[in-house]
């Protein structure tokens, strides 16, 4: 199991219509709106490294209104 | 957001009351904001971490706390716990918003700095901490706006998402020259509110005064109503007062993006 975070960067305003998004990409666990210089952090648990990149790089930087994302893998 | 009473600034019987505020940030737009309440009597507190901008702040004989805004103790050390509102204006948005978290909960009425547009609409739809959010670029934008088109309108200020007050200067090929204010018909949306004769101070309209090119107008409006208004009074072609209202702007925010 591969537990990882990723920091979404939104370029637009409708962030609840981005964490919908988000949260139907298989693998997702949970997302949340948030206050600082990203705008959105969601968690995913998947069985391989290369599921999570497909998730981040594929998946949520394909949804309209993401700019970039950051992704961080889990150590514990 | 939640309404400050504190807020007003003249009180039943019309005395003036000066309020103490804190700001973060005496960069730009921090030590400009904080020299504008100075000058109206109000007593300002900043907070900053940098050196130089400390040096520079206290060169001015402003107050300043040494240290970073987004921290409890600095915080009260800034006497936030005594404030009437606090402006979280730093270049940095985890910083402006833990502080207006730490402030909302000590009872101040919070204003936090944004740096993008697209955040205004997220903060202000899930920041509860935060009573009203500030993107200094918009208003820079309104004041190249300005003088881009060259003086016939000019945006005084955004009111809510859908309302702005705007000034107006007639021209000799608006449809209403020659008209006096009482026979003035604007949109239903739209309200005049003040009026002033070419070369004289604006002031309340008089309804017997005739509408002449170079007089100026006060208007506020919703901005669905924006460039009617606009071409009654100034006389523009529908397309080009829709373009000067930015009615094709996607944020929904005014013509001001």
């Amino acid at each position: 199991m591969v537990t990882a975070f990723v920091m979404i960067k939104a370029n637009t305003g409708e962030a609840d219509r981005l964490r919908d998004s988000i949260e139907t990409i298989e693998g997702v666990q949970s997302a949340h709106i948030v206050a600082g210089d990203v705008d959105i952090i969601a968690k995913a648990q998947v069985e391989t490294p290369a599921a999570v990149k497909n998730i981040a790089a594929t998946q949520i930087q394909g949804i309209d209104g993401v700019e970039n994302t950051q992704t961080y893998i889990a150590m514990d | 957001m939640a309404w400050y009473t504190g807020a007003n600034l003249l009180t039943r019987a019309g005395v003036l009351v000066f309020m103490r505020f804190v700001i973060i940030g005496a960069g730009r737009v921090g030590l400009r904001t904080a020299r504008v309440l100075r000058d109206e009597g109000h007593e300002v507190t900043l907070i900053e971490r940098d050196e130089s901008k400390i040096r520079r702040a206290r060169t001015q004989e402003f107050s300043v706390v040494e240290g970073d805004g987004s921290r409890e103790e600095i915080l009260e050390a800034a006497d936030v716990t005594n404030a009437d509102a606090l402006g979280a204006l730093t270049g940095d948005l985890n910083v402006n918003f833990t502080a207006c978290m730490i402030a909302n909960h000590y009872g101040c009425r919070t204003i936090m700095r944004i740096d993008e547009a697209y955040r205004e609409e997220i903060y202000r739809e899930y920041a509860d901490e935060v009573d009203e959010v500030i993107y200094p670029e918009r208003l820079g934008a309104i004041g190249a706006k300005n003088a881009l088109l060259g003086g016939t309108i000019r945006a005084i200020a955004d009111i809510a998402p859908h309302l702005q007050v705007v000034e107006l200067t007639i021209t000799n090929g608006a449809p209403v020259n020659g008209y006096t204010i009482s026979e003035l018909q604007l949109p239903a949306d739209a309200t005049v509110l003040a009026f002033g004769k070419h070369d004289q101070p604006l002031g309340i309209p008089d309804e017997d005064l005739s509408l002449e090119d170079g007089d100026r107008l006060v208007v506020l409006a919703d901005f669905d109503v924006l460039s009617e208004v606009r071409q009654l009074l100034v006389g523009e072609s529908p397309g080009k007062a829709a373009a000067n209202a930015g009615s094709d702007a996607t944020s929904g925010t005014g013509g001001v993006n």
